[in-house]
């Protein structure tokens, strides 16, 4: 590990670190903006200058573009490196436009504080400037174009890390332009990131454009809750409102970027249908009430059928510590018919992702890092966004990819895709663990044993799983071959995607309860009396909408604790309003088990953009914030049981019940969190469950995907994602296609259990044969398709087919 | 003690001209009263006179307007973070040319100390401090003031700066057309 001198301190560094980096582990900080961590340096912007005294290089250096040698002895403060940095600030501003007032980068720009930084503070050059006109890129990002500094970091976020294609760099000389080739939207799911990598105010959020300045925001560091895997976000408030999300950074996790979903997602808690006071029957009411009135429905009816007539219903969106104090709350009152998802296939696979996962987790960084990736039953940019971009870092090493899926998985990197159908990933999953290899067909098994070939030549490598398609028993297959795969001096890793933020952490709480299957067969026998429903909704939760609507119809008493309009918070007798993620402070346990802390960026109210009608604040004097009734869930839970507990009472308590959870309560927000404990699972002894479809016969097998926008709960609430909701439609293999006479683009009509509705078609060569994909699409007809749950037997007919 | 009665001695008491202090500062005070006695006084009788302060003297806050009649503020949130008291908040927002305006502007002159630092800061010109001192009420509420109330009709003490005709995002004219401003360059162009 070589051994230098910056500014008469020596320091040691990996070897392979650059000079920029290794001065900063010093503490010394040199005005620099090409050079990014995840992003490389390209010696573009020529800011970084230092003076090179003694070692194998001499001279005014670029020092993100040397590598930290033995014996260098390096000034950064002498009078020609500082010269030198202050000249080439001078020259970056040379033609930047006279805008700060109307940038919404202003305050948090890192070309204004450069440039004071580099010393430049009077303008010398009184010439003309360049201009440029801008593009028109879409609902999200702003382009100003005359603000560019050419640092790339834009085209090297978007092309480069995020895979995009639609954007580069155009032009030469002194027209160096980064744009599209013609106006659009920029189609990467990950566009949103060249808003957070641009140093000036080129690219900028248009969801947030011209809202805030950065001193007024109110930003805390958070966890994404769009999907699983736990990504690091910093959401930002002002006058009640939240007004944008950006990345946060966890090197274990996302790294530093975020996908658009989580970016322009946020505004699920500014719904304007939001219920902001508690209600008793469909009247609003105060707190003492609405707490004593559920109180007592629930003592009543445990006096009146047992405990047994309550059950509870957790959620893998709301907090480690509301599930738990809903445990212990249905625990002392007796009741074991608790749930922590409404989906029960979704629930089953957290369980054994938190019982079996152990130290064979794989972390996004592992993904990062790994040489060889087998997907199979995931479709990453709808399910976990992120994830699809740890695999390209890895693919851009030169990685191979193999995945194995039915449903067309486009990801930004190339990947050897074998489709199958989801009733063959069983044997799939069987092969690779050593089965017989013949049950697939001809071609699969050729495929599958080259796959199988490099898995075995890989150090470091790495299953990946969803549980929509394998379910609870494929991903406990998948364990089972990874174990098989790893000996002891080669892991082998494995990644479940799983349903939501605290998938992992319901599991573990879960441990041998009940599902919601049983739960809801309780309620239709009449067994079930009330329920209670944290921050979840079985009404679009669960994978029978139906059932579920006719069940929650019998019961006695609904509760519910949420922040969203859900239909079981309208449906509710008793509705007890909680706060939003960014109002909320607590612990997520993401699908590889770490332990997120996310801390409350701002409380709960009406907004003033509401409160105001777009005008000027009320001129009123009120003693309350308006619509600041909202809660935090755990506080609610814990007062319903006649506790005072402080978060870190409760996650004591947790730490105490549950020896996982070890180090729960020395947390702190903005690390890399903490994996949960290794304990050995419990004893099996879980019931035998099926996987999720069989072959149906005579049809066409129906399956509902997730969509990048259009599935996820709190993304349906969010209005800015509209623009990336796509119209109903559904896909069809070539060969189906064509015996139906049907083509691509083509009305048709969908038919099955579910009704019949029209959408466009959309032809996708290598879908196999007997299968048909629906995206889950809140919202629209495609509503009450929910992915996860085994097939729907369909038919397609051309609209004419349908009339006769 | 002892000490400190030392140090006194030595100051003042053998000091032979502490007599003569002693009367003068008796006599002085009375003669000065008595000449100023002839003199015209300063003091103003308020309200019934009124006195016309400088043209920088800093009271009453306004909004102004811009050469062609625009709102020259531009909502950018300098003046709020300029002032110490915390009494500007405003939101901004963007209308259909672009232009970024203030949708409400409030400032609470009851909090507001007339510091003058939210105009130093006012990269537009846009907020000024004007000699208008007699500015008082009994209800804090009407000493809230929203942006119909602070706007004027003119420049105020600068009726040439237009910020858009200087900035670069093309409001006032269109883009690479002001005066200071190259037209757009072409980027499909390869010339050297
Ligand atoms: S647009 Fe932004 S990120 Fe891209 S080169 Fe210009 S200044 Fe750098
Ligand atoms: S990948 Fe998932 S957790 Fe990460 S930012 Fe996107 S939605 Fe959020
Ligand atoms: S004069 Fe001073 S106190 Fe008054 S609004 Fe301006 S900055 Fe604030
Ligand atoms: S500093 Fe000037 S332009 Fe900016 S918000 Fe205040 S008054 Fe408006
Ligand atoms: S950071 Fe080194 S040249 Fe830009």
């Amino acid at each position: 590990m070589p051994i230098l001198t910056i500014d008469n301190q020596q320091i040691e560094v990996l070897k392979g670190t650059n000079v920029l980096e290794a001065a900063k582990g010093l503490g010394i900080v040199i005005p620099h903006f090409c050079y990014h961590e995840a992003l490389g340096a390209v010696g573009a912007c020529r800011l970084c200058a230092m003076n090179f005294v003694e070692g194998p290089v001499k001279g005014i250096q670029m020092a993100c573009m040397i590598e930290a040698k033995d014996e260098m002895v390096i000034t950064t403060t002498d009078q020609a490196s500082q010269e030198m940095r202050a000249r080439v600030i001078e020259w970056l501003m040379m033609y930047h436009p006279h805008d700060c007032p109307v940038c919404d980068e202003g305050g948090e720009c890192q070309l204004q504080d450069m440039t004071i930084a580099g010393g430049h503070d009077i303008r010398r050059y009184g010439g003309k400037k360049r201009t440029y006109s801008n593009q028109d890129l879409g609902p999200f990002i702003c382009h100003e174009m005359n603000r560019c500094i050419q640092c790339y970091r834009c085209v090297r976020t978007y092309q480069d890390y995020c895979g995009g294609t639609d954007f580069g760099v155009l032009g030469t000389n002194q027209r160096v332009y980064f744009g599209r080739f013609r106006d659009g939207r920029l189609e990467s799911p990950f566009s949103g990131n060249i808003v957070d990598a641009c140093p000036t105010g080129v690219f900028t959020d248009r969801t947030f454009r011209y809202r805030t300045r950065y001193w007024d925001i109110e930003e805390a560091p958070s966890v994404c809750p769009h999907c699983s895997l736990g990504c690091a976000v910093i959401p930002g408030g002002r006058f009640r409102e939240l007004q944008r999300v950006r990345g946060g950074v966890n090197k274990q996790t996302n790294g530093f970027f975020i996908c658009d979903r989580a970016r322009f997602g946020g505004g699920y808690g500014n719904h304007p249908e939001r219920p902001r006071v508690p209600r008793v029957d469909g009247a609003q009411t105060t707190w003492p009430e609405a707490l004593r009135a559920l109180r007592k429905r629930i003592t009543d009816l445990v006096a009146r059928h047992g405990p047994g007539a309550v059950a509870f219903l957790g959620s893998p969106r709301a907090s480690l510590e509301a599930n738990y104090l809903l445990d212990s709350w249905a625990a002392s009152l007796g009741s074991r018919r608790i749930a922590f998802d409404s989906h029960w296939q979704h629930d089953r696979s957290a369980r054994v992702a938190a019982g079996k996962l152990g130290p064979r987790a794989a972390s996004l960084e592992d993904i990062r890092c790994s040489d060889f990736i087998l997907m199979i039953g995931v479709d990453p940019l709808n399910e976990a966004p992120m994830l699809a971009l740890a695999v390209r870092q890895a693919v851009r090493r030169g990685v191979r990819l193999a995945v194995i899926d039915p449903r067309p998985v486009t990801l930004p990197c190339a990947a050897a895709h074998l489709p199958l159908a989801p009733e063959a990933l069983p044997d799939v999953l069987e092969a690779l663990a050593g089965g017989d290899i013949r049950r697939l067909g001809r071609r699969e098994a050729v495929l599958l044993e080259g796959i199988l070939e490099q898995l075995r030549a890989a150090e470091r490598p790495v299953l990946i799983g969803g549980p929509d398609l394998l379910g609870a028993a494929g991903i406990e297959r998948l364990l089972d071959t990874a174990r098989l795969l790893a000996s002891e001096h080669r892991p082998c890793k494995v990644m479940t995607v799983l349903a939501g933020p605290n998938s992992f952490g319901c599991g573990v709480l879960a441990r041998q309860g009940p599902d919601f299957e049983a739960i809801l067969n309780g309620m239709l026998a009449g067994e079930i009396k009330a329920l209670v429903c944290l921050e979840s909704d079985p009404m679009t939760g669960s994978s029978d909408p139906a059932r579920t609507g006719m069940a929650l119809g019998k019961l006695e008493l609904l509760a519910a604790l949420d922040y969203l309009p859900t239909a079981a918070a309208h449906h509710a007798h008793l509705f007890l309003p909680t706060t939003a993620v960014p109002e909320s402070a607590g612990v997520y346990v993401n699908n590889e088990g770490r332990m997120l802390l996310f801390s409350s960026a701002m409380d709960p109210g009406t907004p003033i953009s509401v409160s105001g009608g777009g005008d000027h604040p009320p001129r009123t004097f009120l003693p309350a914030t308006p619509g600041s009734e909202p809660r935090p869930a755990w506080a609610t839970l814990g007062h319903l049981q006649g506790r005072r507990l402080s978060l870190r009472d409760i996650r004591q308590a947790i730490e105490m019940e549950h020896p996982n959870f070890a180090g729960l309560s020395s947390l702190t927000t903005g690390g890399e969190g903490k994996r949960i404990a290794d304990i050995s699972p419990p004893p099996e002894t879980a019931p035998e469950i099926p996987f999720p479809h069989s072959e149906g016969e005579g049809t066409l097998r129906l399956y509902a995907m997730e969509d990048f926008a259009g599935s996820g709960e709190l993304a349906g609430y969010a209005s800015a994602l509209a623009p990336l909701r796509p119209t109903p439609f559904v896909m069809l293999g070539a060969l189906d296609a064509k015996q139906r006479s049907l083509s691509d683009g083509q009305q048709v009509r969908l038919r099955s259990e579910l009704g019949g509705v029209g959408v466009a078609l959309r032809v996708v060569p290598d879908l196999p044969a007997g299968i048909a994909l629906v995206p889950r699409l809140r919202g629209t007809a495609l509503e009450s398709y929910v992915p996860g749950r085994g097939h729907y037997d369909c038919q397609i007919l051309s609209e004419d087919e349908e009339k006769t | 003690m002892a000490e400190g009665i030392d140090v006194y001695k030595r100051r003042y008491g053998q000091n032979p001209k502490s007599l003569w202090r002693d009367l003068k500062g008796t006599v002085e005070p009375f003669y000065v009263t008595l000449r100023n006695m002839f003199k015209k006084p300063v003091t103003y009788q308020y309200p019934e006179e009124k006195r016309t302060p400088y043209p920088r003297y800093r009271a009453r806050i306004v909004l102004t307007r811009d050469p062609e009649g625009g709102e020259r503020c531009v909502a950018c949130y300098l003046c709020s973070a300029a002032c110490p008291v915390d009494c500007i908040s405003m939101q901004s927002s963007e209308d259909e040319n672009g232009r970024r305006y203030a949708a409400w502007f409030r400032i609470n002159f009851s909090r507001c100390i007339y510091c003058g630092l939210c105009a130093e800061a006012c990269p537009t010109l846009a907020i000024q401090m004007t000699p208008f001192y007699e500015f008082s009420g009994r209800d804090p509420l009407k000493m809230v003031y929203e942006k119909e109330d602070l706007l004027i009709a003119d420049g105020g003490k600068d009726n040439e700066y237009n910020f858009y005709k200087h900035a670069g995002i093309g409001v006032a004219n269109p883009r690479g057309g002001n005066e200071d401003e190259y037209g757009p360059v072409d980027v499909r162009s390869n010339l050297p």
